[in-house]
């Protein structure tokens, strides 16, 4: 019932709008449409912003107190003049709000002809899902088209933000919620984590890299057939999961302490625990530290890091990456 | 009369509304300050994109949290609703003090409970490091001590609650005879607008916060969307309020503006009634604004485009008050002291907030710059350097009411230029930033913007020294300053017409109130207002 009368409500103020019919119209291309709506608005606010300055500027040398004992002019107002300040910028107001709902529509109508794929947050980085069921780490590849993006998020809220096709939603645990981009060019594009997530917010980084058709169905075949990777080297392959997984969002490689101890030179360490026991870190402690970080935590860090699900072979290139490292 | 009571215990005990409101403004200046210096910390810690310079990630987490919840909780409402309103409302009025004076005291001291706990926040284990929102999940399951938290807004709460309600009741039933509610000062009627909006929201925010509680300590999952609670929940819960808060500090600083740019012009304020319209306006609207922070956040479309309309609605209210600012300008007799200097700043530092705020509101434009840089510099133009300042201005104005001391105009002035001039240009940079869709709450910047950062950090320090400049300049001048007369501005306004500082029952005679506060030249004025009669003027 509710809804009812609020749908008609807003339909009542959808018609009454003079820019209804824009807002009706279809744009396809929703950064176009939002690069003319900052210009509608960049011309607008300097227009204000003049208009408010210049009198002010000019009133307070044209009456400057000349007199000790002068009053200025006894006005107490003018009911045309309130009138017309009020109705213009409440009309200047209506015209943006009018553009912004019809931007806001392409932002979040999603065209008929587009492939779904899905991430999910965590702390810290995002995992990709195509369409095809390749998970990646940190980066979405997709071909050119449309593309919808199903949003969730495994522990706290997140943030899939996608500067250049202007557009953003949160990632909410528990909850789904989604965006949608019209890829058009091949090239990386920058995701950031835009909802404050804690000590690794700001590394929480990925990118969407779109790629031309034959290229994204060339990829989709190498990880389906996964043949290249089992003639690389466990350090090169190790190296590779460092980067995939998203581990340097919170350890970093070279010497700096982040949220996490920096894993540059870390086998061969002794380091304190929570518990005070001290550890001389191999191998082994590395792996099972992957697999459980909760179990043997590390001194002077929190327990932030999730646990993962790695094959045998997985946690023996990652160790025998770390080895090289200095 | 009676005589002032003197001594330590006399201000420990207060039931006075004036030391009450001064012991506020000293408490509020000390928040202010460590805000200052955790924004100089923060600021420090981004001049170098790609190392530690002074803090890690999890000590500048805790900066930004501590930095907003001193400067919005901690500083600016209290020094408005907590000084302003103490010790300007009963003297605008004509009134002894205010209703419920012991209530007033507790609220003061429940003020002092709820910093002493938000300090403890920032030095004791478990530091807070939820951001000034402590959104859930990351406040529960993160390693905050969220208990802090909670009982700091509780405390806080209570004393936001019965402030409100003994300031209304105050302004209800004490004002003197003749004082109607059209010859109220505009400083008073942003007030009033203010407690309403306290009244209504706190409660709100007080219930968010303690389900935050519940669900840390005892186990509940009203905002764990796993097991059929929702985080949404608490956003909504706490922008209800969280937004609606910063109209309490815009309306009583919109009334101060008012009554600073009127005397100073000495000039009626243009359109008295349609402020007081646009006062009102915006008390109301302002509860149907607050889905503008979630825009980005799952909340349904719909909802989305319905707080659109009240959220830009409520630029016509303040467009109506810009304009009749002006329009007092127009035709007056305008003295460019230090005051009236802070009250013009405000303006043009206002209407960079406001148009980016307009930006903020539109649906469509928002989600490109939801959450980043961006609305970190709309909301330090439109709320807080802006009016910070402001705020300062109205202490300069009627410094010399509450210290009976004159302020060192020259000093103010250089104080505020150089804040003026570090003010304009300190977030211009941010909104390149957030214009770029560069994400807020990030301890380290992509390195690209690194440049652009610089140049903010240098004028946001010039910015904090003209600040300090200024409070050194009020220290200074309340301890050292010449003795003031009753009205050095010769204000019509009621508060100006008894001796400065006001003796300790403010009127000896509760006065009988024959015209507003803002009637200067009059013509063919023959009524004689007791406020203009010779016995009350000062020399």
């Amino acid at each position: 019932m509710l809804k009812q009368v609020v749908r008609l409500l807003m339909a009542a103020l959808y018609v009454s709008i003079p820019y209804a019919a824009t807002a009706a119209e279809r744009v396809v291309d929703p950064v176009a449409s939002w690069n003319k709506h900052f210009k509608t608005w960049a011309v607008v606010s300097i227009v204000v912003y003049l208009v408010v300055t210049i009198p002010l500027i000019y009133f307070v040398f044209k009456y400057k107190r000349k007199r000790k004992d002068e009053n200025g002019a006894y006005i107490v107002g003018n009911t045309a003049i309130e009138i017309l300040w009020t109705v213009v910028p409440m009309i200047i107001i209506i015209m943006l709000g009018a553009q912004s709902w019809a931007v806001f529509n392409d932002l979040r109508d999603v065209p008929k002809d587009h492939i779904e794929v899905k991430a999910v947050g965590f702390m810290y980085g995002f995992e990709m899902y195509s369409p095809e069921g390749i998970k990646t780490i940190n980066e979405l590849r997709v071909p050119v088209g449309n593309v919808k993006v199903n949003l969730t998020s495994k522990d706290v809220i997140h943030d899939f933000a996608l500067p250049a096709f202007r557009t953003r939603e949160d990632m909410v645990p528990g909850e789904n919620t989604y965006l949608w981009f019209a890829a058009k060019e091949p090239g990386e594009y920058p995701v950031y984590c835009a909802e404050y997530c804690g000590a690794g917010h700001s590394q929480m980084l990925a990118k969407v890299i779109v790629m031309k058709q034959d290229d994204y169905d060339a990829w989709v075949k190498k990880q389906k057939g996964d043949s290249e990777m089992a003639s690389l080297t466990p350090e090169t392959k190790g190296k590779d999961l460092v980067e995939r997984l998203g581990c340097l969002g919170c350890h970093s490689i070279t010497g700096e302490t982040k949220a996490g101890p920096a894993l540059n030179g870390i086998i061969g360490k002794s380091e304190e625990l929570e518990d005070g026991t001290k550890v001389a870190i191999d191998e082994a402690f590395v792996k099972e530290k992957i697999a459980d970080p909760k179990a043997k935590p590390i001194k002077g860090f929190g327990h932030m890091m999730p646990p993962n699900m790695l094959a045998k072979e997985e946690y023996e290139a990652i160790a025998a990456y770390l080895k090289t490292t200095k | 009369m009676t005589t002032q009571p003197a001594g330590f215990k006399s201000w420990l005990f207060t039931t006075d509304h004036k030391k009450i409101g001064v012991m506020y403004l000293v408490t509020s200046l000390v928040f202010f300050v460590v805000g200052l210096l955790l924004a100089t910390i923060m600021r420090v810690e981004q001049l170098d994109m790609t190392k530690t310079v002074v803090i890690g990630a999890n000590l500048y987490n805790t900066a930004f949290t501590i930095h907003g919840a001193a400067m919005v909780l901690f500083w600016m409402i209290p020094v408005l609703l907590g000084f302003f309103a103490n010790y300007m409302i009963p003297l605008m009025i004509g009134a002894h003090d205010v209703a419920f004076p012991r209530l007033n005291a507790l609220s003061y001291w429940l003020y002092v409970g709820a910093g002493l706990i938000a300090v403890m926040g920032l030095v004791l284990p478990g530091r807070l490091d939820i951001g000034w929102t402590g959104y859930p999940p990351y406040s529960i399951t993160g390693p905050a001590n969220i208990a802090f938290y909670a009982f700091a807004v509780h405390l806080l709460g209570a004393s936001s609650i019965s402030a409100a309600v003994n300031f209304i009741t105050t302004i209800i039933t004490l004002r003197a005879p003749g004082m109607t509610w059209g010859r109220l000062n505009l400083t008073v009627w942003g007030l009033f607008g203010a407690f309403i909006i306290q009244l209504v929201g706190v409660p709100v925010l007080a219930a968010a916060v303690t389900l935050l509680l519940f669900d840390k300590y005892l186990g509940t999952s009203f905002y764990n969307g796993f097991k059929g609670g929702s985080p949404i929940l608490y956003e909504h819960l706490f922008w209800f309020y969280g937004h609606p808060a910063v109209y309490v500090v815009a309306l009583p600083v919109f009334g101060i503006v008012s009554d600073i740019i009127s005397t100073f012009s000495r000039k009626r304020v243009y359109g008295y009634t349609s402020m007081v319209i646009a006062i009102m306006m915006i008390t109301l609207v302002g509860f149907e604004t607050w889905v503008h922070h979630m825009y980005v956040a799952g909340t349904l479309n719909w909802t989305r485009v319905l707080f659109m309309w009240g959220t830009i609605a409520i630029g016509v209210p303040t467009g109506i008050k810009t304009f009749n600012w002006l329009a007092t300008l127009h035709k007056g007799s305008i003295e460019l002291n230090t005051p009236m200097l802070h009250a013009l700043g405000f303006i043009s530092l206002f209407t960079i907030g406001g148009v980016t705020g307009i930006a903020n509101g539109l649906l469509g434009f928002d989600i490109q710059v939801h959450d980043t840089h961006w609305v970190v510099a709309h909301f330090h133009y439109v709320l807080a350097i802006s009016m910070s300042m402001l705020c300062l201005g109205g202490v300069y104005y009627w410094f010399p009411k509450f210290t009976g001391k004159m302020y060192n105009e020259k000093l103010g002035k250089t104080a505020f230029w150089i804040t003026l001039v570090g003010a304009m240009i300190a977030f211009l940079p941010q909104f390149y930033l957030g214009y770029n869709g560069i994400p807020r709450r990030y301890w380290k910047l992509p390195v690209e913007f690194a440049p652009a950062m610089k140049i903010a950090a240098i004028f946001s320090f010039i910015t904090i020294a003209g600040f300090l400049m200024t409070l050194y300049n009020l220290v200074h001048s309340a301890i050292k300053g010449e003795k003031a007369p009753a009205n050095p501005w010769n204000s019509l306004s009621l508060e100006w017409q008894i001796p400065s500082p006001p003796p300790f029952y403010n009127f000896e005679k509760i006065p009988t109130i024959t015209d507003g506060p803002y009637e200067y030249g009059k013509p063919a004025n023959t009524n004689v207002s007791v406020k203009r009669t010779p016995s009350l003027q000062g020399k």
